[in-house]
């Protein structure tokens, strides 16, 4: 009762001071609603009833977004966007948002676990798992780190670490990495403009836009950038509108906000982009170049299923355009020959003559910290890795940031190779399924509870590092893992203790950034490290006031370029494609959050579980309602999902969003929904790239029903319940 | 309105045959002597067989669990236990609250609109539909209640001065709907009193033990003094008329809770009369079920309750019905005839919705069925099908709340935010409850007081006589008042 | 105090009268992310149900981002994205129906206001506003430990029973205004943004003060582009929306 007493009603006995007020107030309904908490739980640089803000980086994906988090009597309280943050200006994503509910997730890992692979978990303490770690590290030969696309300090960390004890190159993998294709985008960049670098698409300043699938207003590359892009693209210089155009299978969020959705066949993307550069030339200039001088017009319509007059329409607006631009979105990459598509799609924009102009394509700026781009493994490199864990070179596997059980393709055996690893350790800070079946979970603090920096790939064309700092202290006995490794590394001794001369990530954090120190440009300047790292703190990052956008070189060499563009062969049987695409609202780690879950799906408005979206004409051919439960099987897995009547997909097609399908992950993920991923192939695109979006599958009726909890009426928005009009 | 003195044309009837035969028919012309007749309501309270009490039990049963047990629940638990959701806020209680708040009408309305204009054949049971609208306010009242998200601040509705000064909106429809309800009970409770004090002090003079003490204290010290009636008719007349305009107000106002709303399908002109109408509708027929359980499971009841009172009941209840239909078709009217697009949405859902079957259903037992077979005298004076027709009217009532209420919710200005599905929830349970608890307060009221108003009967009988002309019966009757 | 003024049967407003605050909310720029869903709902305590309740109309979100459909594939287009929330109305149906005042007009905001702890749970309020927009706690939502740690301070967590509904974050007003108050100046433009205008990726909600004819929100108001959600029902709402865009759509 103590702890449930209120404060009022406090004060209400010791006035009272008998034993009948206590009758009458102390256990009254209200006081269940208001706790005292002791006064030394209170950070001493809180005020009563004032708020503390804290400037840090959003770790709900790796775009690097910068946030605000509002604490008062050091509980974070509400992240707001940073306004300052280039990125993202002061706005968030549904993510971003929801991030706080990561933190006081209830399922959250507490303390350092020993368990057996899953099983019978035990309490440990950080000593012996500091002992455990220095020993791994002490046989670098045969150890692997697995990374997350964040944090980036801690990959540096580690990064610097393997190297010092010769260990192999940390790896890095996300899921959205795989759905956004990065590493055929590049392999295309660098066919096309000679540099493999990250692109920046300037729609804010296009006026025409042709997106192949982007999906840049959900979860593609920096959503909350590419959006800021796309809003001020429609309200372009001078009150002129700029155009959206989307082609793509199914129309999606961003296709909804298009001013034309053209539902182009998956695979045929590449076949489009020529027979548009081939239009485009010769109403712009008589003739089309070398690149685009081949391309089979009838063929790209016949095999998108766009007809003809829509394609010559497209190329005029191209025509009449003053800043055209056209983007290769993730599911388009990811077909077997998505390298060509890729280079179909740059080779246009160097066609349209946009690449290094307003509204055009760019190279990404140059990192302040590091030019290197880290960009994730594809399935290629991916498949390698499992192979050595299968071979058993790896006994001692590292994994931070990432949950490759849940977020690679099941066809690619990460869990069965897993098994052959000698021993697992998990950083997690939820229990997700990697976690689950590692041998020691070392909890890292949550995003907020961190340290930390991240590079800005894109989404802004500022020069930027955006920093992250705890907002407030960790909710649990976590250990930050560069913390962990450090002390590691120092027990370790040797090469490893040599390398990482830091007392804590803190330190290790202001030796990276020390660099920045004096430099020119930025959004502030500092004389010395203290300052700087205040400001550093303060902004929640550094910057350079000005863009520094890579111009790609010249174009007519592009152009010049023969183009071999070929439709897709699908992989597997079935009358259906198979169009995964990751959800906007849970995205890879959104599942164990409870809001976005009951954050209605954008399109579909379905919350809290899974469902396959099926033209309203095929599912009648099919036989299946609304809400019935189907199986969807590919030549590598089957799933049952229930239906969704969307009215606005191929009838050839059929959609299953990513995100759930858990089976760990805390109690708002498990059990909920289907994981897609296990339907995936293994056939990659030139540049390694999984062909996920090339897959055909079946689909057989189970007559289950499975009723979708959906925002919309089903009444309302598609008549379903009332009977025809008479 | 007296009865017909027209010869009645049966085959069979010379004119001694015809002489019995009215008297058989009509209690007025029946009578008995008032010291027999006293004995005989007085056995019919206190003769009571062990089925009454297993029944009242089971429905004590029912009203502990299924009425208090589950609001119990729900008041702990909230309110998520109903079928209520966006946009369905209101559902079954609603739809129970104007379900008796129309049964306790034809209380009033058999009671006072007879007394008013002498209707004769209202004598032997304007008790037992004056006890109606006292128990099913009642059963309407808990209904409204456990509607409340807060039922545990409820006075808060009453207009009670207080320390801070909160006052309640007087602009609300609810708050005149409590106002009018509130009304109601307190003076159909007086109406309901006033006539029953001569026979409480007969049963007073009757009866021994409690009884008599409990008798002693309701019939505050009447006499039968000269003086005493007097006042009693002049009260009655007074309350029977006074009380006319407050039944009427009532259901309009109940009617105002929708009409007054700025929803398609409820904003409707028309409403307040159509609601009365059904409130009758739904009333009268539940009397004529009253009545047929009474003559048939009280003893002595068949001297008081003939075909007679059937008869005259079915017609009631075919009038009415022919003027619900009116007024539906009056209703139905005016809102298509609008042309507003979401009303008319709202009426091709009633139809075509899920719910269309309800609402088919709602026009054959409101009308079709009341005018197939309450036109046939012989069937109106079957208690069976006489019985069968209220409980289906009353059905249908049900049916047009329900129409009324959840299902024109579904529709609102806002298609995304259309009804999504109807489950019932806990609000079936608390239903079946307010039944057995209207049941129950009836079965005890069998025994606690007369369900026949004894001296209406007798004074009655006094003004009614027959005479003949010749060889012919005719019925003659004395204006008393 | 000893003649309480009951107050007027709906708001004090006149024709012409604009309000004080408001919103405009571009739909052309609204993509339909569901940030401002997201950020609302984490700023006003508003707790999830989980996915039966969800499912059955009963998500407690205090706004929505509602879409419809026209045409059949493959002519299929979506209507645009158009977040409704409490339109804050200068004639509000819902006032005038509550039994106990719960659901008043606040003079100086010019807000509807509920006030919970008044709220009987009658529900009329919701039935009347031909937006849709009031959520009723049908129970006490579970939120585990340790989220409650999340609870903003400045927002009362509702219990079962109570109607709720946007505020147009009333909370984050009352701040900027003590802030100008002390610094002895009235709000400025772009002071004070609702969370979910704070979180509008593509900036398509504006906040602002109405009676100030410079404010961003009072131009945009004023755009040809601007309509109001059930114009005709006279219910004054202060939230616009411009549809649209400059040129049109295309094909």
């Amino acid at each position: 009762m103590t702890n449930k007493l209120s404060r009022r009603d406090f004060l209400k006995l010791a006035s009272l001071g008998a034993a009948t007020s206590a009758v009458l107030t102390g256990c009254g309904p209200a006081s269940r609603y208001v706790t005292r908490e002791p006064y030394t739980k209170m950070p001493e640089y809180n005020y009563n009833g004032q708020s503390t803000y804290f400037a840090t980086t959003c770790r709900e994906c790796a775009a690097g977004c910068g946030l605000v988090v509002r604490t008062m009597q050091g509980r974070a309280l509400k992240a707001e966007g940073n306004k300052h943050n280039p990125v993202n200006l002061g706005k968030t994503c549904a993510r971003g948002q929801a991030t706080l509910h990561g933190m006081y997730n209830p399922d959250r890992v507490q303390s350092p676990l020993k368990q057996a692979r899953g099983n019978n978990p035990t309490d440990t303490d950080w000593d012996t798992a500091i002992s455990i770690v220095a020993e791994a590290l002490n046989n670098p030969a045969d150890t692997a780190f697995l990374m997350g696309l964040a944090p980036d300090h801690l990959f540096d960390l580690v990064t610097d670490l393997c190297k010092a004890i010769g260990a192999p190159a940390p790896i890095r993998y996300g899921a959205l990495g795989m759905f956004e294709a990065r590493a055929t985008l590049g392999e295309a960049s660098r066919a096309v403009f000679a540099r493999p670098d990250m692109l920046f698409f300037d729609i804010a300043n296009a006026d025409t836009v042709i997106s192949f699938g982007a999906n840049f207003l959900e979860t593609w590359v920096s959503p909350v950038a590419y959006t800021r892009g796309y809003s001020q693209m429609r309200r372009g210089p001078g009150g002129k509108r700029g155009r959206l155009i989307q082609i793509e299978p199914r129309l999606s969020q961003t296709a909804a906000k298009a001013d034309e959705w053209l539902p182009g066949a998956p695979g045929s993307e590449g076949l489009v982009a020529v027979a548009l550069g081939k239009l485009y030339a010769e109403k712009k200039f008589g003739s089309a170049p070398t690149a685009f001088e081949a391309a089979d017009i009838n063929l790209a319509a016949e095999a998108s299923g766009i007809p003809l007059e829509k394609l010559e329409h497209l190329a005029d607006l191209l025509a009449e355009a003053e800043h055209p631009l056209v983007i290769p979105g993730g599911a388009t990459l990811a077909q077997e020959n998505g390298l060509e598509t890729a280079k179909a799609i740059l080779t246009l924009n160097a066609l349209l003559d946009n690449p290094g102009k307003p509204g055009g394509v760019y190279f990404t700026p140059a990192n302040p910290l590091s030019n290197k781009y880290q960009r994730a493994a594809t399935a290629n490199e991916m498949a390698e890795f499992i192979g050595k864990m299968n071979s058993g070179a790896i006994k001692t596997l590292f994994v931070h940031g990432v949950n490759p059980v849940f977020e690679l393709p099941k066809s690619l055996g990460f869990e069965a190779a897993l098994a052959k690893v000698g021993q697992v350790i998990s950083f997690a800070t939820f229990p997700d399924e990697t976690a689950m079946l590692a041998d020691y979970i070392l909890p890292d603090h949550h995003g907020l509870e961190s340290w930390g920096y991240q590079r800005v790939v894109t989404g802004t064309g500022q020069s930027m590092v955006s920093g992250a700092q705890p907002s407030v202290a960790p909710f649990y006995n976590t250990r930050a893992t560069a913390d962990v490794l450090l002390a590691a590394a120092t027990k370790a001794g040797g090469k490893a203790a040599a390398a990482l001369p830091f007392k804590d990530e803190v330190e290790f954090i202001q030796d990276k950034v020390s660099v920045l120190v004096g430099a020119e440009g930025g959004f502030y300047n500092a004389a010395d490290l203290p300052a700087f790292w205040a400001l550093f703190q303060q902004f929640g990052g550094w910057w350079k006031n000005d863009s520094s956008l890579g111009v790609p070189p010249q174009t007519a060499n592009a152009i010049s370029k023969e183009l071999k563009v070929s439709a897709a062969k699908p992989e597997g049987e079935g009358e259906f494609h198979l169009f995964v695409y990751p959800s906007p609202i849970l995205a890879e780690a959104g599942a164990n959050k409870p809001w976005l879950q009951e954050t209605p799906d954008p399109t579909t408005t379905v919350m809290w579980n899974s469902w396959i979206e099926i033209n309203p004409v095929t599912a009648e051919e099919l036989g299946v309602e609304d809400d019935d439960v189907v199986t969807v099987e590919s030549a590598f897995g089957v799933v049952e999902v229930t239906v969704y009547k969307y009215p606005a997909i191929r009838p050839d097609v059929v959609a299953i969003p990513f995100g759930q399908g858990h089976t760990a992950y805390g109690r708002y993920a498990e059990n909920r929904g289907v994981n897609p991923a296990n339907l995936f192939g293994t056939t990659t695109n030139g540049a390694g790239d999984l062909a996920f979006a090339g897959m055909k599958v079946k689909i057989q009726k189970t007559g289950k029903k499975r009723p979708l909890s959906r925002l919309e009426s089903k009444l309302g928005v598609y008549g379903i319940g009332m009977s025809e009009e008479h | 309105m007296a009865i017909s003195a027209n010869a009645l044309p049966h085959a069979h009837a010379d004119e001694h045959d015809h002489e019995a035969y009215l008297r058989k028919e009509h209690l007025m012309l029946d009578p008995k002597p008032r010291g027999e007749m006293n004995a005989l309501v007085m056995e019919s309270m206190t003769t009571t067989s062990w089925k009454f009490w297993v029944i009242a039990a089971v429905m004590a049963a029912i009203v502990a669990i299924g009425l208090f047990g589950a609001w119990g629940y729900m008041i702990a638990n909230g309110l998520y236990l109903t079928g209520k959701n966006r946009p369905g806020y209101w559902s079954l209680f609603l739809v129970h609250t104007v379900f008796w708040i129309g049964i306790s009408h034809a209380g009033t309305f058999v009671s006072a609109l007879l007394r008013v204009f002498k209707a004769e054949f209202r004598r032997p049971f304007t008790r037992a539909a004056e006890l109606m609208t006292t128990f099913a306010l009642a059963q309407a009242g808990i209904q409204i209640f456990a509607h409340m998200g807060r039922v545990w601040l409820a006075y808060w509705m009453f207009p009670i001065p207080n320390q801070r000064l909160l006052w309640t909106n007087f602009h609300s429809p609810l708050m005149w709907d409590f106002l009018a309800i509130n009304t109601y009970l307190l003076s159909s409770t007086m109406y309901l009193f006033l006539p029953l004090i001569p026979d409480l002090a007969m049963a007073r003079d009757r009866s021994t033990g409690w009884r008599k003490s409990l008798y002693r204290i309701l019939a505050m010290g009447f006499r039968g003094t000269e003086a005493e009636w007097t006042h009693l008719r002049i009260a009655l007349n007074i309350f029977a008329f006074a009380i006319l305009p407050v039944m009427f107000s009532v259901h309009t106002i109940v009617s105002w809770d929708f009409a007054a709303a700025m929803r398609p399908g409820w904003s409707s002109t028309i409403f307040g009369p159509y609601f009365v109408v059904g409130a009758l509708q739904s009333g009268v027929s539940a009397v004529a079920m009253v009545v047929i359980t009474i003559r048939y499971t009280m003893k002595n009841m068949d001297y008081f309750i003939r075909k007679e009172h059937f008869d005259a009941l079915g017609k009631l209840m075919l009038i009415i019905s022919m003027s619900w239909a009116y007024f539906f078709f009056n209703d139905y009217m005016v809102q298509w005839y609008g042309g507003d697009k979401w009303t008319d949405a709202l009426l091709h859902f009633h139809e075509a919705g899920p719910a269309g079957w309800i609402w088919f259903m709602m026009l054959i037992t409101n009308i079709a069925i009341p005018w197939l077979v309450l036109w046939n005298k012989n069937w109106r004076r079957n208690p069976v099908m006489l019985f069968t027709v209220g409980l289906l009217a009353n059905v249908g009532m049900w049916a047009e709340r329900f129409i009324i209420v959840p299902v024109s919710l579904e529709i609102n200005r806002m298609p995304f935010m259309w009804g999504q599905t109807f489950k019932p929830g806990i609000e079936v349970p608390m239903f079946i409850g307010t039944v057995a608890f209207f049941i129950l307060l009836y079965m005890l009221a069998s025994r606690l007081i007369p369900l026949v108003p004894v001296w209406e009967v007798q004074e009655g009988q006094m003004a009614h006589s027959i005479r003949k002309y010749g060889k012919e019966p005719v019925v003659s009757v004395a204006d008393l008042e | 105090m000893a003649n309480p003024k009951i107050p007027e049967f709906k708001a004090d407003w006149k024709e012409g009268e604009e309000g004080r605050w408001g919103m405009a909310i571009d739909m052309d720029l609204c993509t339909g992310c569901q940030a401002c869903v997201a950020a609302c709902s984490m700023e006003n305590n508003v707790p999830f149900v989980g996915e039966e309740m969800s499912g059955y109309g009963r998500q407690m979100a205090w706004l929505r981002v509602e879409r419809l459909w026209e045409g059949e594939y493959p002519e299929v287009k979506m209507t645009p994205f158009q977040p409704v929330m409490c339109q804050q109305c200068g004639s509000a149906p819902c006032e005038p129906v509550c039994p106990v005042f719960a659901t008043v007009h606040s003079q100086v905001e010019q807000l509807n206001l509920q006030v919970y702890n008044r709220c009987v749970g009658t529900r009329y309020c919701a039935n009347n506003c031909p937006y849709v927009v009031r959520v009723f706690n049908w129970a006490d939502y579970d939120r585990p430990e340790p989220l409650p740690n999340q609870f903003n301070p400045d927002v009362t967590v509702r219990r079962r029973g109570v109607m709720e509904k946007c505020t147009f974050c009333i909370q984050r007003i009352h701040k900027a205004e003590d802030q100008a108050k002390s610094e002895g100046r009235e709000v400025v433009d772009g002071e004070v943004a609702p969370a979910c205008a704070q979180a509008c990726p593509a900036d398509a909600i504006v906040f602002g003060r109405m009676d100030d004819p410079e404010s961003r929100v009072s131009k945009l108001s004023k755009d040809g582009r601007a309509v109001h959600l059930l114009e005709e029902l006279g219910t004054n709402p202060r939230v616009a929306y411009l549809k649209g865009g400059s040129n049109g759509n295309l094909g």
